[in-house]
């Protein structure tokens, strides 16, 4: 009888598919059962041989698969994340940091009134004029009046060939003052503007602040993640924290952008509310090896302890 | 941080060697996969790759092209196995990748990207046996260059070694008979013994990877298996 389950369970013993128990059982009837043993090596044998001749790729074939996937990936396009064009522009941005007033000539111009009057916000915003600067005498007759100290920057100065007629294309610093509710399109991009590019951290922690108000829409929360990864201020860092903790069991992106903090932000605060943050998700395989990697090597020993709690809190299941 | 992830990049690296060289030994032991599985550079290698695939979902194709990396030798061994031919290996290869291209931005980290990546593979290869076993009456044999007919199988056994002709004729027979003995497995069963026995996975996984549960898997294989030592009993 006892034979019987033994045959079944052989090959997933040889396949090491058995459960612990049954194994044992396995092992101990097989000391004991001159067939079932016989059984045992057929099936090793069975085994061994389908793990002969078996054709395996050639580096040949590799090299030239992967130069042909190359080829069409070239050719081919991923389809659908383009909505992530709409922050491109603050990769670039990050690169003209020191001149906001070229940088934000980028957004569009449209701002109109807004409906009534929740939140303030202050933007600064160039204008990009073109003036026409004739004869030699006075270059400024011409309006608009140019005030020295509001130019950002000459962009180009361009001379009509057998003319004294000069054209030069300049950026000014325009102060503006745009007024919105919350969900207002134009204050939200200012908003999520605000958040990435400027150089005032206090300025930028206020339009965290506010955005963590509305992270439903996924620009809110790719803007959190940004600062959260990006940020040079941990303050600012922290804030973001705060605006995604509610998302971090349902949004993938989040809780990787947060167990991305865990691993790299070099603040330890920082590091912590992140640790907190992922509590509940601590079965989770992937939080589960970051937690591992923390307890071993962050420098934060408070970090460590409680990274390694939260292990023992949940057995490994693999 | 980009030490960190230079660390991780070298963990990976190793991990994978050493896969690779067992598979290749012809030494397997049983046990030997399941341990791996729990190791912190396999867990390691899934941080690694959530960096990628975000990359790669962004637009980044440098990025896709090294996650590519970390998985094309398994799926054109998968590949190449069960359609014997390395014409159409290449072809589901190519469709593979491509496919995962295309659809990663549904991918939404619920299993890992290795899962997903062997289910498209996986997918890919069914529907590439059910053809052929359609085609099997009217498919034209291959004929080599002494007028005898050969499986394509037989076309890629082991004929390395000059020096040993008369070994080189029993592995192309044994080959031959292999090649013959998994062409009577359904394409499940044929694909449940390649991803068990010749990818060392789980079953629980390769219930994941085609759908079904660890238990079918399991019936699956025992079959598959009783199928396949009758038939070479039967040769012999």
């Amino acid at each position: 009888m006892k034979c019987d389950w033994v045959r079944q369970n052989i090959l997933f013993y040889v396949y090491n598919e058995i459960e612990d128990d049954a194994r044992y059982e396995v092992e101990q009837h097989l000391a004991r059962c001159p067939e079932c043993a016989t059984e045992l090596k057929a099936t090793r044998k069975f085994h061994a041989v389908f793990s002969e001749t078996v054709a395996e790729p050639t580096p040949n074939l590799l090299a030239s698969s992967r130069m042909r996937l190359q080829e069409a990936l070239e050719t081919a396009h991923t389809g659908g994340f383009w909505q992530r064009l709409i922050f491109e522009p603050a990769a670039w941005l990050r690169q003209v940091r020191m001149a906001p007033a070229l940088a934000a000539a980028i957004f569009i111009v449209g701002f109109g009134g807004g409906i009534g009057a929740t939140y303030n916000f202050l933007a600064s915003r160039p204008a990009i004029t073109e003036a026409n600067i004739g004869g030699t005498t006075d270059p400024l007759t011409h309006s608009p009046s140019v005030d020295a100290s509001s130019i950002a920057g000459i962009r180009s100065v361009t001379q009509e060939p057998g003319s004294n007629q000069v054209t030069i294309k300049y950026d000014t610093v325009l102060t503006k003052e745009e007024q919105g509710p919350l969900n207002d399109q134009n204050i939200q991009q200012l908003l999520l503007y605000a958040a990435r590019n400027n150089y005032n951290s206090g300025v930028r922690m206020d339009s965290v602040d506010v955005l963590t108000q509305a992270p439903n829409d996924t620009r809110v929360r790719e803007a959190l993640l940004y600062a959260l990864q990006n940020d040079t201020n941990p303050g600012v860092r922290l804030k973001a924290l705060d605006g995604l903790s509610s998302f971090v069991q349902q949004d993938p992106q989040v809780r990787d952008g947060i167990l991305r903090a865990l691993i790299s932000d070099t603040n330890s605060g920082v590091r912590l509310q992140a640790l907190r943050l992922v509590e509940p998700l601590k079965a989770d395989s992937n939080v589960r090896s970051v937690l591992t990697r923390l307890s071993q090597t962050d420098q934060n020993p408070s970090i460590r302890s409680q990274a390694r709690t939260m292990l023992a809190q949940m057995p490994e299941m693999d | 941080m980009p030490a960190d992830s230079c660390a991780l990049a070298i963990a990976v690296g190793e991990n994978y060697r050493q896969r690779r060289a067992e598979q290749h030994s012809g030494i397997r032991n049983p046990t030997l996969y399941g341990n791996q599985r729990g190791s912190l550079a396999a867990h390691s290698n899934r941080i690694d790759d959530t960096s990628l695939i975000r990359e790669a979902q962004q637009g980044n194709r440098a990025a896709f092209e090294v996650l590519v990396r970390h998985y094309d030798q398994s799926v054109l061994r998968l590949a190449l196995h069960l359609t014997g031919s390395e014409t159409d290996a290449q072809d589901v290869y190519q469709e593979a990748f491509l496919k995962a291209y295309k659809n990663l931005g549904s991918f939404r980290f619920e299993c890992s990207f290795y899962t997903w990546i062997y289910r498209i593979v996986t997918n890919l290869c069914l529907d590439h046996l059910r053809k052929r076993n359609v085609r099997k009456e009217d498919a034209p044999v291959a004929v080599d260059a002494s007028g005898e007919e050969y499986s394509r199988i037989e076309q890629f056994a082991d004929v390395r070694s000059g020096a040993n002709p008369e070994r080189d004729l029993m592995r192309r027979e044994l080959g031959k008979k292999i090649g013959a003995a998994l062409d009577i497995l359904t394409p499940r069963e044929r694909m449940v013994f390649e991803l068990k026995h010749y990818h060392g996975l789980k079953l629980r996984t390769v219930g994941e990877m085609l759908n079904t549960t660890e238990e079918t898997a399991k019936n699956t294989l025992f079959r598959a298996t009783q199928k396949l030592r009758g038939v070479l009993a039967e040769m012999r």
